[in-house]
Order: C-alpha cells, then structure tokens, then sequence
C-alpha cells in the first residue's frame, strides 16, 4: 500500500464540484421542447417532423465542420448546437421547405455563433438571428401557415392566418380561435409557438430544475399582459385581448425558452427583470406600431444588444456597503469636482 | 426563524457525527512544524538530542505580538530540528521528536485559579501561552485577535456552523463536551471584556444545540443562535452578517464592525488551556474521502504524518489527492509525510473521482455563480477581466472582496477554474500595490535629493 514514489495531484479549491454540467443543462432544455415538438408533428403532420430532424442534424453538422475545418475543439458535446437547432425549427412555419432550415442553420450556428467564438461569446440568441435573417430573405415561405390537423375539417384551405394577424389586422377573430384552442394549441402558427400549454410545462420543468430563473418569464410575460390589458383594443373586451396577445404569437415560448438564453441574457437579478420588460414592451410597440404581428424575436434580438449595458448599469450591491455609503461617496466625488473648480 | 445571508450553495455535506472517536496512537516519530499560525515564525527552544515532556514549549518567537508558540505533542528525544515538508507546502523548519510512549506530562502550564479565570489579562496571557490559534483553519494567534479588538469590539460571536462538508469535529466537541465548551467561551467573552457571546450554530447540528441550551448558556453569558444550513455560513463576514445584520466593509475587518468571531475548536481549546493548563497538541480530526477505506473521527496529536494518520484510519487505496480542511476550502497536500498542524480540522483522502475538471472550460454566462457568491459578486465577468489581464475591469467587479469560499467554482457546470483565478488576481493586486508604494518611495527619495 505504501508507495514511496506517490506522486500527489494538486489542485486549487473547491476540490468538489457540482455534477450538473453544460450538457445536462442543455439537456433538460431539450427535454422542456420534446412535448410541444411532438404536439407540432401532430397537428402539422410528418413534414414538420422532416423540418426537426433537418434543422436539428445540420445545427450539429455546421458546428462541428467549423471547428473542425479551423482546427478547434469539438464543442457538439454540449449539446448545444442540438438545442439551437430545436429552437430554430421551432420558428419555422410547418410549411417552410428544408432548404430554408438549413440556411438558417448555417446563419445562426457560423455567422452569430462560431465566427463570434462558438458557445458563451455570441451576443445574439443564434436561432432568433437565425429566423430573423429568413424573415428577411423569405418573408412569403416566413409567413404562410398551414391548416393544423385540428382545424382541417372547420377550415378548408391550405394555410391561414393566425388569430393575431385578425387581431392587428382590425378584423374579428373567427369563433374557432376559442381562448381554449389557442391554450391548447389548435391553431396555426410556427412548429413551437402552437401549444401554450405544452410550453408553459417545459418552461415550468427548466425553472423546478433551475435551469432558468423565473424572473425573465415573469417579467416579459408579465409585461405584455399589463401594456395590453392598459391599452385594450376595440374589437374584444379586455380580458380576452390580454390572454389573446399572451398566448397568441410565441410570447410562451419566446419568454421561456428564447429571451432566457444564458449567452444574450443579464446576469444580475435585477438586470434580468428589465430585461425582461424591456423585451414585453418592445414587443407590443411592434405589435401595435409595427408592420407585423408577431414582434417577440425582434423585441429580444434588441434586448439581446441591450443586455451588456443593462448588465453594467444593474451590478450588484457591493457586500459591505450600503446605498447610503454609495450615496455619500458620490456626494464626496461631486464636492470634490466642484471644489477643483 | 435560523439566521442566514444571501447566496450561498449547498454541497453534499457527507457528515458522520455519530461515528465514535477514535484515538490515533501517536506515532514513533512526529513532526512539529514551528510555523502553525499567521504571523512571526517561531525560532526553536530545543536542540537535537534535547529530552521533551509531553506539553513543553518548544518554539516560540519572544515578544512578537501576532505570534504563537508550538508545544511537544508527545515526549521523547528531539532528533532533528530541521526543514520538512510542511502541509500547507514547501519546507518549513520542524522539531523532529522520537516518541518515548510514555507522555510524560510537562507541568509548565498550571490551571488558573478561581481570581485568574475572572481576570481577562490573565485569560490572553494563558491563551498565549497555550499556542492557542484560529482553529477552524485560519490559524490567527487568537489572544491578538480578541486584545486588538479590546475596546473597538462589542459583539463577540462563536462560530458553530460546521458548514464545510465531511468535518464533525466541533459537532462531536459540542455534544461530548457542551459544559467545557461553555466555559471555555465564557473564558474568551471575559478576556474580550464582554457581557455576552453569540453562538451561531447551523440547524443540522440541532442535537447538539438542545444540549448546550440544557446547560443554561445564558449562565455563561451566551446566546445561542440557530442558523441555516448553508455553506459558508462559517465564513467569518457572513456569521457576523447572519447574527449582527452588520456587513464588515470591503477591505475591512471584523472588529471594524465591532465584532470578533472564534470557532467552536478554538474554544475548547480555551478551555483546556485555562481549566487544565493544557497547550494545543490534540484535536479531532476527520479522515475522510473516496480513497479510505473506512472514515473516522481521529483524536490526533499535533504532529502525525499524514500517511499514518491515513493507515491509522483503515489505510487507503487509489489515491491521488490529499486535502487538509473540508473540500470546498481546503488546500491539496503534496506529501504524505506532512503533518497535520493545529489548523487541521480534517483530512481528506480522495481519488479521481472526486476530479470534475475539463480541457476546455468556457463560460455560458448562465449567472449560476453570481447567484450563489455570498460577496454579491459577479465571477463570470471578474473571471473575464482576469482572462484578458485588465485590472481596471477587475476591480470594477470588486475581485478582492473575493472570500475564496469556492461558492462560485463549485456551482459551476461549465467547471470554470473561478475561485483559483480570483486567488491569482488578488495575489496579483497585492504585488501591484507593492511595486507601486516602492515606485512612489523611490520618486520620493529622488524629489528629496
């Protein structure tokens, strides 16, 4: 047993680590869209399975010919090139063909992601930059919804309108948009904006499992419940307009999935809730001001720029001094300058 | 309600209180480093071939303030007084003594009389005497700590909370000896000139606390404070933040706030040197970790070799690291034959397992240290400012206010060396700061030619 020639290792504090891991957070992520990705293939049928897989597979596939090709470290083990591309065909129309998913792809995974240094240095959420950059290019194939299966026998017709483009557009809402279908999710829309209920769920999972924090939903959400509920509309009572624009045109799943990305989110918990009402507010401005409906992946993209800023501004309380200390030390400072003066 | 702080993480905290003592026979030879505190070394009392009682003074550093002198663990024949691997690294001059086994008492230190025992003077003399340091790890001469604090300090608070994981020590202290350790705190809230003494102990130690409150405490003038178990509720700033509310200031020191924090062992340690007149040459230390077979809570002599201590325990197997402490601040040791010191409050035996780190760390940004970094900071962004060597961002981010408490490291999924780089850039301020005062020095010494 005793070894004369024992070599120690050595290494600083903390000699023990938590075992929750970049992976496993990735992880639980993936496992917070399973159940809106399966409600999406059936209410849209195989194709949107075929978009899924594509987006997921060429995700994983530019990330790790990149690094490969400029002699970096493999970085698919984290898992993340998987969620981006989850994310990112979650934005996607059921209808949008396989080649736009993957120029989508390759925007967000080389040109916001890698070319910025790969995971942790992006300042844009990579499957938001992703979908707006289509949004750009190919805004016909961006906004054509098909019929969801629940629908095909009211509805005849190859795609629709969604509930917020009536909304917005000044028109009724036709009766088969109940509050209870748009819950549920038998409405038209992007693969992961349909079902409210099933995005609430994993966004309840990520925050039990702490992979988020409550306050960047809470705030958004929150935000956009408030200006719509103050501001109204003339064709619906309040109420109802208020549960329209929260469960209508991906503000679950923006709020829970897109604006709490770590990267492109502030770290502070006060920074995090302006953040997250920031990103409320720039939303319903686009909705109520702007030329489409949907506004939440361009209200977070801003954000997105916003979040160094807001990260600066809202540091933390220093241990050991109090807002009174701060108070008079910048009175000192102000007395100072007048007094060189 | 248990007090607490903000932040915070909790660990596994892997603690066995109930298993029995056991006392490690001391070995043949120990080895007494003469450095076991902060402060002045201490220059050897004894020569090679010199006889020593169990007990006897043998190193100290004459009138020094922060200093504190080291005593023979066993009797026997000093045969070597010489550099030898010290657990805290490097070689540190050691007295070597070959252990007679017969603990021949040395009866330098009597017990203090009744007068003495109300006499705080005659208190941080015996304190003094008995080599009496920080033993919760920090190893500061506790007799300048408590006599700088004399008239600044009006809260004196003990330190209960355990909070590193594995350590029994004080638990087992608390419950073995609940009177003794009540005295032995009422000896240090009369040498700091106090009417009472608050002991914060974390609620997982509950059957302990019970006991201590069945010995009427307040006779002793103490108030015991249950607190949150959470690591580090020991840290010294956040026990004083989660019993006084006050928030020692950055850069500052406890008794700026008026308060002064002891650790349980230390206490004890008080206690026998004033009851029994018995210096530190003993303490519990927990043996623990992946790589021994068996754990124990070991009675072990200042001065055991680790090796030994770890044979003593069971033996071990597929070892690969040594801690001294607990795991979340405790320091690797580099030899099997360092000894364990005064400040050693466990050893911890591990394999690879134990080994998270990766090749290549990178940060998400997922906030999971700032949530949890009892300091408020923000490790992710000091850790990007140290990365790119810019002092000036790391000082906006406050980076020496930095505890070292490992929070931030171990809640890490991106497994970030944190911690390590905040001990880095501090050691890095201090460097500056002295090359700056020499610089200034300098320009001052040419302005005045």
């Amino acid at each position: 047993m005793k070894n004369e020639k024992l070599v120690l290792d050595v290494a600083y504090q903390p000699q023990e680590r938590t075992a929750r891991s970049t992976s496993s957070i990735m992880l639980d992520v993936i496992i917070a869209l399973i159940p809106a990705s399966v409600w999406a293939v059936w209410q849209f049928g195989i194709q949107s399975l075929f978009l899924l897989v594509v987006s997921v597979s060429s995700c994983v596939f530019f990330e790790w010919g990149y690094r490969k090709l400029l002699h970096k470290s493999s970085s698919i083990g984290d898992l993340s090139a998987i969620v981006t591309g989850l994310m990112l065909a979650m934005t996607l129309p059921p209808t949008a063909p396989a080649w736009v998913a993957v120029i989508g792809c390759f925007f967000a995974i080389v040109i916001v992601k890698q070319l910025y240094g790969g995971i942790g240095k992006n300042f844009l959420n990579p499957a938001l930059a992703g979908r707006a950059f289509l949004m750009a290019s190919y805004a016909t194939i961006m906004s054509s919804y098909a019929v969801p299966r629940s629908l095909k026998s009211t509805v005849d017709a190859i795609s629709m309108a969604t509930p917020l483009t009536y909304m917005y557009g000044g028109q009724e809402v036709p009766e088969f948009f109940t509050l209870r279908s748009v819950f549920l999710g038998t409405m038209p829309g992007t693969l992961g904006e349909v079902s409210a209920l099933l995005l609430t769920i994993g966004g309840i999972y990520l925050i039990i499992r702490k992979v988020i924090s409550w306050r960047i939903p809470l705030s958004f959400i929150g935000t956009v419940a408030l200006v719509s509920l103050i501001a109204g509309s003339g064709t619906m009572d309040r109420g109802s307009w208020m549960l329209y624009n929260i469960l209508c045109g991906g503000v679950i799943l923006n709020g829970f999935f897109m604006a709490t990305d770590y990267v492109t989110s502030p770290i502070t918990a006060r920074g995090q809730i302006i953040y997250g009402i920031g990103c409320g507010a720039i939303t319903m401005l686009i909705r109520y001001f702007g030329s489409f409906p949907e506004g939440c992946s361009y209200a977070i993209l801003i954000m997105n720029l916003c979040t160094w800023a807001i990260d600066k501004a809202f540091n933390n309380r220093q241990f050991g001094v109090s807002k009174k200390d701060v108070k008079a030390a910048k009175a000192a400072k102000k007395a100072a300058k007048e007094a060189a003066k | 309600m248990p007090k607490t702080f903000k932040g915070g993480v909790h660990p596994n905290y892997n603690k066995f209180p109930d298993v029995p003592v056991t006392v490690i026979a001391p070995p043949d030879q120990v080895v007494i480093p003469l450095v076991q505190h902060i402060g002045a070394p201490n220059k050897p009392l004894v020569q090679v071939g010199d006889y020593v009682k169990m007990g006897q003074k043998i190193g100290e550093n004459g009138d020094a303030p922060v200093s504190a002198p080291v005593h023979a663990s066993v009797s026997g024949k000093v045969i070597a007084v010489e550099p030898r691997p010290h657990p805290l690294g490097d070689l540190i001059p050691a007295v070597v003594i070959e252990n007679d086994h017969r603990d021949t008492p040395c009866t330098d230190l009597a017990p203090l009389t009744e007068e003495e025992l109300k006499n705080g003077e005659a208190i941080l003399q015996r304190m003094r005497d008995a080599g009496i340091v920080g033993m919760g790890g920090a190893m500061f001469p506790t007799a300048f700590k408590i006599k700088s604090g004399l008239g600044k300090v009006d809260t004196l608070i003990i330190n209960g909370a355990e909070c590193e994981p594995y350590l029994n020590g004080d638990h087992i202290t608390m419950r073995t000896y609940p009177e003794q350790l009540l005295k032995g705190i009422e000896c240090a809230r009369i040498a700091a000139g106090l009417d009472k003494a608050y002991y914060g102990i974390e609620v997982n130690k509950q059957d302990a606390i019970d006991i201590l409150n069945s010995f009427h405490p307040e006779k002793y003038g103490i108030e015991i404070v249950p607190e949150e178990v959470k690591y580090p509720q020991g840290s010294e700033k956040h026990q004083i933040k989660a019993i006084t509310g006050r928030e020692v200031k950055p850069g500052g020191l406890p008794a700026g706030v008026g308060c002064t924090v002891i650790s349980t062992r230390t206490c004890y340690a008080i206690y026998q040197a004033c009851y029994e007149g018995k210096p530190v040459i003993e303490r519990i230390v927990t043996v623990a970790g992946s790589a021994m077979n068996q754990k124990a809570n070991a009675l072990t002599r200042v001065g055991t070799p680790l090796g030994y201590l770890a044979e003593q325990c069971g033996g071990y197997h597929d070892l690969r690291k040594v801690v001294l402490g607990g795991p979340m601040m405790g320091i690797c040791a580099t030899s099997l034959e360092a000894p364990t010191i005064k400040g050693t409050a466990g050893v911890l035996y591990f394999t690879k397992k134990e080994d998270r780190t990766v090749k290549n760390p990178t940060c998400i940004r997922c906030g999971k240290c700032t949530t949890v970094c009892p300091m408020h900071l923000q490790p992710c962004m000091m850790y990007m400012y140290y990365s790119k060597g810019d002092f000036e961002g790391m000082s906006r981010y406050h980076v020496t206010d930095c505890i070292e408490c490992g929070s931030c490291s171990y809640n890490c999924p991106a497994r970030m060396p944190l911690t390590h780089a905040f001990k880095t850039a501090k050691l890095m301020f201090q460097a500056k700061a002295a090359k700056e005062k020499a610089a200034a020095e300098a320009a001052a010494k040419e302005a005045g030619k």
